[in-house]
């Protein structure tokens, strides 16, 4: 009988003193990925055009805030593709992070406007596409959307997925945000 | 004490004559039926030291004579029937008349520390040691699966959770040696973490709700008991192997028990390596499981009065997942929704497990004290104590594939006080009150928001039962009242991150009415009626966001209200004779206020793409369903089983069909008997060959809409399995071999209950050897 005084001993301090949960550890969400910037300079100089993608507080919560951009005809800009974790201070690049790990990332162009095309622009350790760099080229004036997609883990030698085809790329999205875009 | 009365047994029949010479002695005896209390011819009598045996006749008598003074240990088997071993200390002729249970029509007496608890008010079905062993390569969840009304929630072919009735999680309490067992029940990706081999009996009541056990359970029971350590001075121990040729499976089980007036004890340990599973067309690479469990039980004893029980057991457990079932968004589900084989798939075989991937740990210590207080009063308390620890790791970027994306510690401290007085003409009341303490908490190190917050919870449960026995007719009353307190604190959606807080107060009642009509002595009518309540849990009140598994978004609701269940079972059971036996029962449960995970219309955009969300909602359902049960044995040689259930699930209020309901299922098997031992010389001989087939058939859900889930519910699909054992007989031990084969003609096929279904076909072509080795 006497080994039984410890454990209701414990129960009783458990029962009346644990009534009230303390204080959870909130994380640092350090993979957090809240905003994403598709920076266009044009080739012929002038003012860069920004699409951006800003989600702070994460999947739930506020919906994200959106901005398209208006492109010129016939042109051709570079791209630069930044990513942030804004809910850090100062924000944390995640660029930074892509770019270690750029064998197993790559980033997907996909356009509504027949006319409107993107190409990669630099290459991974292994000479596969990446996308943090790409060349956009637009042609005659129209208005639809630009999709980016960045894959975890992709087939990179899959057909077509080098040409910037995802269809056999499998892996997984880390991220797929949609663009209004007009062609003017 | 289980044994106490076998002795007592042995006593009342045994007839005593003085013999002083030696080699000379006879041990006789009469064996039958359980149930039909007919006699059991056929029964193999075996005498393990001497190796030599016998068969009862067609009156279930057999006799065994020039037998030398000695200690012995008898076997008695019989087809479809649990095996049952004695120990004998032979002075003089001994006549010893036992009983036999048919394993399925057993009416399902618990022993629990040799009293008898009779729960045969409640639909209820077994599964005994023999199978445990011929299974050790299953988890407890695939050892239930052939039986009625029981199915399985499956992710991939390791993890897997059982449904009974159609309830499963939250709304099922699976009770590991007395003890509700904790942990993350809540996820449909999680299986109860209970190794089944350090137990020898599991049963399933399918009744409405025993108002004895707490956990807010709102019909079926899983109960999961190991046996009483068997009386008897000699250190005795068992080994089980099995290997397994789908996922190159190799599992071992051991026990070892001992007993003595100053301490019994037993140890149980489990060990199981399996590498990748193979559909019948391509290898399901990431699926293997690692396995370590052990169990250690002591019991003591004073006086025939007081019982100590001490339980201690640990079970750990790495499972693979599925690579190619883990996606980003819903285009990606989309995507592996159309591909013929799921992403990821290599050609080779591979022992390793990466992300992602389950480790968990379980961790129990139970101990109970009994007391006699007198032949009719008894008081047990029991303390428990559980500790839960889970961590789930996902791909991720930058090293993190090696920081868990959830991890969870869940401590359980139960304690439980209960009185029991059987009085007058076969009364039997019970009273009893019990405390579990919940403690919840999230390790930071994920660096991810979690999904399930940190809690603590308290509950509080007072019960009361009274039982009555006359002549044929058998009922029972219960009542049970549970207050549960939680205090929880979430962290926000919105930024700045801050700390939520709520507090929560249910008070929920449950009762109990059952009854059994004996309406002849072959045939029987049981009625059950359980009403239940089961309080929102904290998953379905605050989980929030992202359910990777599911790739989903998944809101709770902090304004659900208590959930409450009315079933309704009536089973009748006829058993002619012996040789065959048949049961229907039909059951019926409605839901007030049925909490379930409803699809919305809308998408949630995020970064990461567009995802389904999912709310938990509130309405009201029934579920009802008919499970039918069949055997026979032919001229002792051949058994045969059929069962089926059949089963439905209703929304009432919105006329739609409720998700995840099993579909129904057919399970047929053949067994045939090589009656007489083969005899390769004089010290091997093999007996009790036993060649089976089998065949489970499901058929296809066809109770779901199509926008209820992203793919059609996959179609009937039929298994077929054969099954050869025997027993190797070598001088005075007996080793059992059997080799088994599942899904023989290696079809590919999906389940509709597997969330895998979604990537990948299930399992194909499987063998397996086993071996078990009893001293």
């Amino acid at each position: 009988m006497k080994n039984l005084f410890l454990p209701l001993l414990l129960a009783t301090i458990l029962i009346f003193s644990a009534c009230k949960k303390d204080d959870p550890v909130i994380v640092d969400e350090e993979e957090l990925i809240t905003t994403l910037r598709y920076t266009l300079t044009p080739a012929t100089g002038g003012s860069a055009i920004i699409l951006s993608f800003q989600d702070l507080d994460g999947d739930g919560g506020n919906a994200p805030t959106i901005t398209g951009g208006t492109l010129a005809a016939n042109q051709t800009y570079s791209g630069t593709l930044e990513l942030l974790n804004e809910t850090e201070s100062p924000a944390e690049s995640i660029t930074e992070e892509i770019m270690e790990e750029q064998e197993e990332h790559q980033f997907f162009f996909q356009s509504t406007i027949s006319d409107l095309t993107v190409a990669y622009n630099d290459r991974d350790a292994n000479g596969d596409p990446l996308g943090l760099s790409s060349t956009l080229t637009t042609g005659s004036a129209a208005s639809g959307a630009l999709t980016i997609v960045l894959r975890h883990e992709p087939n990179k030698s899959a057909a077509g997925v080098a040409d910037g085809n995802i269809a056999s790329a499998g892996g997984e999205t880390d991220i797929e945000v949609t663009f209004p875009i007009d062609v003017q | 004490m289980y044994n106490k009365h076998f002795l007592f047994f042995l006593f009342l029949f045994a007839v005593c004559q003085s013999n002083a010479q030696s080699c000379t002695f006879s041990i006789k005896g009469n064996v039958f039926d359980e149930v039909s209390e007919t006699p059991l011819p056929y029964v193999n009598v075996f005498i393990q030291e001497m190796a030599k045996g016998t068969n009862t006749d067609e009156e279930g008598n057999f006799v065994l004579e020039h037998i030398c003074k000695g200690e012995y240990h008898l076997i008695f088997s019989h087809i479809g029937c649990a095996e049952k071993k004695i120990h004998l200390d032979l002075e003089r002729d001994t006549v010893i008349n036992m009983v036999l249970s048919h394993t399925s029509t057993s009416l399902g007496t618990v022993v629990i520390e040799g009293k008898k608890e009779n729960l045969t008010n409640h639909p209820n079905l077994s599964v005994n040691r023999q199978t445990i062993e011929d299974n050790t390569n299953q988890n407890l969840s695939g050892l239930l699966e052939n039986e009625t009304g029981v199915h399985l929630l499956k992710n991939g072919s390791g993890i897997a959770k059982p449904i009974v009735h159609g309830l499963f999680g939250n709304r099922l309490t699976i009770l590991n040696n007395g003890i509700a067992q904790s942990g993350q029940q809540w996820g449909n990706d999680h299986s109860p973490e209970i190794d089944p081999f350090a137990a020898d009996k599991i049963i399933v009541l399918k009744g409405a709700n025993a108002v004895e056990y707490g956990g807010g359970n709102l019909g079926s029971i899983i109960l999961v008991e190991p046996k009483p350590i068997e009386r008897e001075p000699h250190l005795h121990g068992q080994v089980n192997y099995v290997f397994e040729t789908n996922g190159r499976g190799h599992s071992i089980n051991t026990r070892l028990e001992k007993y003595s007036p100053a301490l019994a004890w037993r140890i149980n340990g489990t060990l199981k390596k399996y590498g990748d599973r193979r559909t019948a067309a391509y290898f399901l690479n990431n699926t293997g499981i690692e396995e370590a469990n052990l169990a250690v039980q002591l019991e003591k004893s004073w006086r025939e009065r007081v019982f100590f029980n001490f339980y201690a057991s640990t079970f750990n457990t790495t499972l693979g997942v599925l690579r190619g079932s883990h996606i980003g968004n819903l285009t990606d589900l989309e995507q592996a929704l159309v591909n013929e084989t799921p992403f990821f798939t290599e050609p080779e075989f591979s022992y390793a497990i990466d992300s992602p991937k389950q480790h968990v740990s379980h961790h129990l210590v139970k101990s109970q004290l009994k007391y006699f207080i007198d032949d009719h009063q008894i008081v047990e308390f029991v303390v428990a104590g559980q500790l839960n620890n889970r961590k789930e790791f996902d791909v991720r970027r930058s090293g993190r594939t090696d920081i868990p994306a959830l991890s969870l510690a869940q401590y359980t401290f139960d304690s439980s006080l209960k009185y029991t007085n059987n009085f007058g003409h076969h009364w039997n009341f019970k009273l009893g009150t019990q405390n579990i303490v919940t403690d919840n908490t999230n390790n930071p190190e994920t660096g991810i928001l979690p999904l399930i917050p940190d809690y603590i919870s308290w509950k509080s449960g007072l019960f009361s039962t009274l039982s009555k026995e006359y002549d044929k007719t058998h009922f029972n009353i219960g009542l049970r009242y549970d207050y549960e307190y939680q205090n929880v604190a979430t962290i926000s959606n919105s930024v700045p991150r801050e700390i939520v807080r709520f507090t929560n107060q249910f008070h929920n009642i449950s009762g109990l009415f059952a009854a059994k009509f004996n309406i002849t002595n072959t045939q029987s009518i049981s009625l059950n009626t359980g009403y239940a309540m089961r309080n929102p849990a904290i998953n379905e009140l605050y989980s929030s966001g992202l359910h990777q598994g599911v790739s989903g978004i998944e809101e709770g609701d902090v304004n659900l209200v208590t959930e409450a269940a009315l079933k309704n079972t009536l089973e009748y059971k006829w058993l002619p004779n012996t040789d065959f036996s048949i049961s229907a029962l039909f059951y019926h449960q409605h839901f007030n206020n049925y909490i379930f995970l409803n699809p919305q219309e809308e998408f949630r955009l995020t970064i990461r793409g567009a995802f389904p969300v999912f709310n938990y909602e509130q309405t009201d359902a029934n579920i009802y369903g008919l499970d039918i049960s069949t055997q026979f044995t032919i001229k002792n040689k051949i058994f045969a089983l059929l069962r089926y259930s059949y089963l439905k699930g209703e929304d009432i209020k919105n006329n739609i069909p409720l998700v995840f309901m099993p579909p129904n299922s057919f399970f047929g098997s053949i067994v045939y008997r090589v009656k007489n031992p083969v005899t390769f010389s004089h010290n091997i001989k093999i007996e009790e060959t036993e060649i089976e087939l089998n065949n489970r058939l499901v058929f296809e859900q066809k109770n779901i809409l199509a926008t209820q889930d992203f793919l059609p519910p996959p179609p009937t699909y039929n298994l077929t399995g054969v099954k050869i054992s025997t027993n190797f007989i070598f001088s005075k031990y007996k080793i059992r071999g059997f080799f088994k084969a599942d899904n023989v003609f290696n079809i590919r096929y999906r389940d509709y209950l597997n969330r895998q279904r979604y990537f990948a076909d299930d399992i194909g072509l499987s063998m397996t050897l086993g071996v078990n080795f009893k001293f």
